[in-house]
């Protein structure tokens, strides 16, 4: 190598440059604690960086889904468990009515009792939670169950919310639940054929009818043809002669259908007809307490079978509540364990970033130490160098 | 007398050298200075008796120690690296702008932020706090974008500037190297040597290949024509000056002497650098950054246009503007297709679905006038084109939407019973297609009764289900079809062949029309620069879409904004937005590492070069001052020579 002044500080400086750029690199590193700071100290790494980074964000967003969504469900299965606590004290005084353990006046207080519950389970139906309503579907922001009363006494309940779930994302592709349609909780679905409690000889005819829950029907006889009525004698339906396996009856405040065979009609009265599968909470409540107060005047044996019949009604509910109770349950328990598996996977992604960006500081400390070394090596030679000449020497 | 014109010979030999080393000692430090030597040759020898005796020393030259082959390696490899630093220096920059991975910083985490918002409002589509970070995510995203396509854009302009003034710089250097040409020229013609002016113009040259990479040709009488990208600029004193400017494409070029165009592309050095940048890297990463926003756009206000917020339906709706003569020339995205619009009587609760036709290509193209037009057609409904912008505003006691869900009614009854049944129609379709569903009713009789079914086909008539309505079915219930159709069949009597029909919207816009024209959009722009969240929706959040029902409480459309987030676009090679940035991001770093590497191996590549250059060219303190040792010795003894024959003819002479 040439001994020139030029070829000497060219050299010395590309070294120093060399080894300053290094060193300026370490420091950034041990500042930051990353080995990775730009996406040029690392493309492939960096990429999956960002991916990672934009995977931990996505998680954690599911998270909150998922935890809300926990505490919403457990919040509801806590409502749901009170109703059914309320159902089974109800069911409790029913046998021991059944069993005549009260008189008029115990079951009149039964009746008063019962219409406590029917309010308790109305407010319970329309909680609300974080600002939005638990069991109105879709529509979380108006209350579900609305009540009509009269004489300040709950005559119906009725449901205003959304038939329609709200699904949520709780992870990559799976969507759930969030808000129960209570029309699906508290009113059981599968209908079955209607149950002629009287003896008046009506049965059920071919046709699906469908009214709901329990309905008076009243069969009377105009002296030529009986004629029948659900909507308490508003409208008649008049039998013929004949008789008719499927004779529609229909009630003309809901619109809502009985078919009856008249075939085997012997007689006249008002009787009970249950349609087992259709009960929902609030209606079984408000027939039984209607039933205790007995406005229809029935003589106690009749009352007796009827509140008999009507303890399956309730049991019809409760096991429907409890059915809920457990499904809610299940699925808090799998969101339980979502949420542990997406702790764990946002916890992985953590991890792997941090193994991908993070600085190996003991490595960094070595390397700055040699780059150290080298860079006093550096200045050291070229000052040897340059210091030295043939000019020295020539007297 | 031949002894004394020897001794002054190797006089003036012994001073030229010492002049020589003297100028080489004094531009040791002078940057392109090649070490000189004085080339001595014995002189044409004489005869004495019958011997030979040389006659002295001859100066046959002053030569400069140079390796042209070297000089030209050196000079290239320095054009190659001032190339690399200009675009590693630009792209930097670009990186540093991304900012990725500082912390909080990044468009990586406002694009997550932005479509956690949206997950976070489909849970709660009917609370407006969720509402209001949808909108400031929107408006934090939109805002990087557009920071970043400023950013880009102001490094393109000054990288025009910068290399328009390198063109400036380059003009002013071979104006030098004419100049000296022709300096050289004179004094070589002369038989002169004119070794510091060749020094000084070929350090000029190397100045040059740093601005651009230049060819050089040597001619006679010193002279050294230049070269850029196949074009003369130095031709002996001659120059041809450069102008760099923009062509009609946006990219940067160069013309010579006055010609229009453009048309030349430089390589090398930091206008090869600049002319890079701007016409593939930048251009690269900016159309890239483009597409990411234009497909996010494009993608949101797709499923925007069609859903509806807590406001519900519109009284008025105005859009962005529209190009008057085409409707494709506004946004490529418009297509043949139907738009749908349902027009609500606020007052009677009745509600009509409309279906608009848009002929985008083809021989006679809708306008956005023959839109408006077929829009104003509509009963309830008022369009026009006000200042390039659609207009839409509903009469007095009429509302409209553009919502997908299925109608109430029926859009086809054909029933023959004595009583028939009323049909009630809900849900929201879940297909991917629109398509005309045709209930055919199957037996007769009365709802809930007998063997009675509907069969279900789709538009090409296939059987795609089929419903029990007869013994089994209790009337007025809801039965939910596999693709999210809901219907409920009332009592009354059907016969055989009895239908009616309804139409399953999978988009209420198979044209594009409605985002391309502004209606109901979420953002609006077509670059990355132009980004924008719509003013209707910043001022009032209760516009965000959410819902695709009629009844406005479902989150269907805030699911589908969120999904945006994970579906791979078309318009990005079937990648994710964010799969997309990433690898933008990741290609920023590989140029970036790229170049660092390459700048790397071309700095040592050009130190080994200049350590061997300096070997034979560079001015060595240590063999100088030996040289001068030498020819001062030399001197002397000439000088003793003399002194010896003045003695000698001082004897001579007085013998006489």
């Amino acid at each position: 190598m040439s001994g020139s002044l030029t070829s000497i500080y060219s050299s010395i400086s590309y070294a120093l440059s060399l080894h300053g750029k290094s060193i300026l690199q370490l420091q950034e590193q041990a500042a930051s604690g990353n080995r990775v700071n730009r996406g040029s100290d690392s493309p492939s790494d960096a990429y999956r960086i960002l991916g990672l980074n934009s995977q931990e964000r996505s998680l954690q967003s599911y998270q909150e889904n998922v935890k809300e969504l926990i505490g919403n469900l457990e919040i509801s299965s806590t409502i749901i468990g009170d109703m059914s606590t309320e159902l089974a004290s109800s069911l409790t005084l029913l046998t021991q009515i059944v069993g005549g353990v009260h008189d008029d006046a115990g079951q009149k207080r039964i009746a008063d009792k019962l219409n406590n519950s029917l309010e308790q389970l109305v407010s319970l139906a329309n909680t609300k939670h974080a600002s939005q309503y638990l069991f109105g579907g879709n529509d979380t922001s108006i209350a579900p169950y609305v009540v009509q009363r009269e004489g300040g006494k709950i005559v119906s309940v009725t449901y205003q919310g959304s038939y329609a779930s709200r699904y949520v994302d709780v992870a990559p592709g799976l969507q759930i639940e969030s808000y129960h349609v209570g029309d699906e909780v508290f009113r059981a679905n599968y209908r079955q054929t209607p149950l002629f409690l009287g003896s008046s000889g009506v049965t059920a005819g071919t046709g699906t009818s469908t009214v709901q829950g329990d309905v008076w029907m009243t069969v009377e006889h105009d002296g030529t043809n009986y004629r029948i009525s659900i909507d308490d004698g508003a409208t008649f339906v008049t039998v013929p002669a004949e008789g008719s396996t499927n004779l529609a009856v229909t009630d003309s405040r809901t619109g809502r259908v009985l078919y009856v065979d008249t075939t085997g009609i012997t007689g006249t009265g008002t009787e009970l007809v249950r349609v087992p599968g259709t009960y929902n909470v609030f209606s079984t409540l408000i027939s039984l307490r209607d039933l205790l107060q007995n406005e229809r005047g029935l003589n106690t044996q009749e009352l007796l079978n009827y509140v008999d019949e009507c303890v399956a009604a309730v049991e019809e509910v409760r096991h429907l509540l409890v059915q809920k109770e457990v499904s809610t349950g299940s699925k808090i328990g799998f969101l339980s364990t979502l949420s542990k598996n997406l702790e764990d996977m946002e916890f992985d992604t953590k991890d792997e970033t941090t193994r991908l960006q993070e600085a190996d500081i003991s490595q960094i400390a070595i390397d700055l130490s040699r780059r150290e070394v080298l860079y006093q090596m550096s200045l050291s030679v070229a000052g040897k160098l340059m210091s030295m000449s043939l000019l020295d020497f020539i007297s | 007398m031949q002894n004394f014109s020897i001794g002054l010979s190797g006089l003036n030999a012994a001073s030229s050298a010492l002049e020589v080393i003297g100028n080489n000692i004094a531009n040791a430090s002078t940057a392109g200075y090649h070490r000189q030597r004085v080339e001595l040759t014995p002189t044409t020898y004489g005869r004495m008796a019958q011997n030979a005796v040389g006659a002295g020393v001859d100066i046959a030259g002053v030569t400069r120690l140079i390796d042209k082959l070297l000089e030209a390696e050196i000079m290239q490899q320095g054009s190659s690296y001032e190339q690399i630093s200009q675009e590693l220096s630009i792209l930097t920059a670009v990186e540093t702008t991304f900012g990725e991975f500082a912390e909080g910083s990044g468009l990586n985490a406002t694009i997550d932020a932005f479509f956690d918002s949206l997950r976070g409002l489909a849970a709660h589509p009917l609370e407006r706090v969720w509402r209001n970070d949808v909108v400031s995510c929107a408006e934090v995203m939109c805002s990087e974008f557009r920071r970043m396509g400023a950013s880009l854009s102001n490094l393109e302009d000054q990288v025009v500037l910068e290399a328009k003034n390198t063109g400036e710089s380059i003009n002013s250097l071979i104006k030098q190297i004419a100049e000296l040409n022709g300096k050289i020229q004179v004094i070589e013609i002369s038989q002169g040597q004119a070794n510091n002016l060749r020094d000084h113009r070929d350090q000029l040259i190397v100045e040059l290949a740093k601005l651009a990479s230049v060819e050089t040709t040597d001619r006679e009488h010193g002279i050294v024509d230049v070269s850029m990208g196949g074009l003369p600029i130095v031709t002996g004193a001659i120059t041809v000056e450069i102008q760099v400017g923009l062509r009609d494409d946006g990219s940067l070029g160069v013309s010579a002497g006055n010609s229009n165009g453009y048309g030349i592309t430089v390589q090398g050095g930091r206008l090869g650098g600049l002319m890079s940048l701007k016409n593939e890297l930048l251009q690269g990463i900016a159309t890239d950054l483009d597409h990411l926003a234009q497909e996010i756009v494009a993608s949101v206000n797709q499923i925007h246009v069609q859903g509806l917020g807590v406001s519900g339906s519109f009284t008025e709706l105005s859009g962005g503007t529209l190009d008057a003569t085409s409707l494709v020339g506004k946004d490529a995205r418009v297509k043949d297709g139907t738009f749908y619009i349902r027009v609500t009587n606020t007052a009677t609760g009745e509600i009509n679905r409309y279906e608009i036709d848009v002929n985008a290509s083809g021989a006679s193209p809708d306008t956005s006038q023959t839109i408006a037009a077929k829009i104003n057609a509509i009963p309830g409904l008022n369009a026009s084109i006000l200042s390039s912008r659609l207009h839409i505003v509903a009469d007095l006691g009429y509302k409209f939407d553009f919502v997908p869900a299925v109608m109430s009614e029926p859009t086809a009854v054909a029933f023959t019973g004595s009583s028939p049944p009323t049909v009630t129609l809900s849900g929201i379709y879940k297909g991917d297609q629109n398509d005309t569903f045709t209930f055919t009713v199957v037996g007769t009789g009365t709802v809930g009764n007998g063997n009675l079914r509907l069969d279900v086909t789709d538009g090409n008539g296939d059987l795609v289900s089929t419903v029990n309505i007869g013994g089994g079915y209790a009337a007025g219930d809801v039965i939910e079809l596999f693709n999210g159709i809901q219907i409920s069949i009332s009592t009354g009597n059907l016969n055989a062949g009895d239908f009616f029909q309804t139409l399953g919207l999978a988009s209420s816009d198979t044209s594009g029309f409605l985002a391309a024209a502004g209606m109901n959009t979420f953002f609006s722009g077509d670059s990355a620069g132009k980004m924008q969240l719509v003013d209707s929706i910043a001022g009032t959040p209760d516009r965000i879409a959410t819902a695709y029902g009629a009844d406005l409480t479902d989150n269907i459309a805030a699911l589908r904004l969120a999904a945006v987030r994970d579906q791979g676009l078309d318009g990005l090679t079937g990648m994710t937005p964010s799969e997309y940035y990433h690898r933008i991001v990741a290609n920023i770093g590989q140029q970036v590492d790229l170049r660092e590497s390459r700048q790397s191996n071309v700095e040592a590549m050009i130190q080994n070069l200049e350590n061997r250059r300096s070997e034979i060219s560079d001015v060595n303190i240590n063999d100088e001052a030996a040289q001068l040792m030498i020819f001062e010795k030399m001197f002397q003894a000439v000088a003793k020579y003399l002194t010896t024959l003045q003695s000698i003819m001082n004897t001579l002479m007085g013998m006489v």
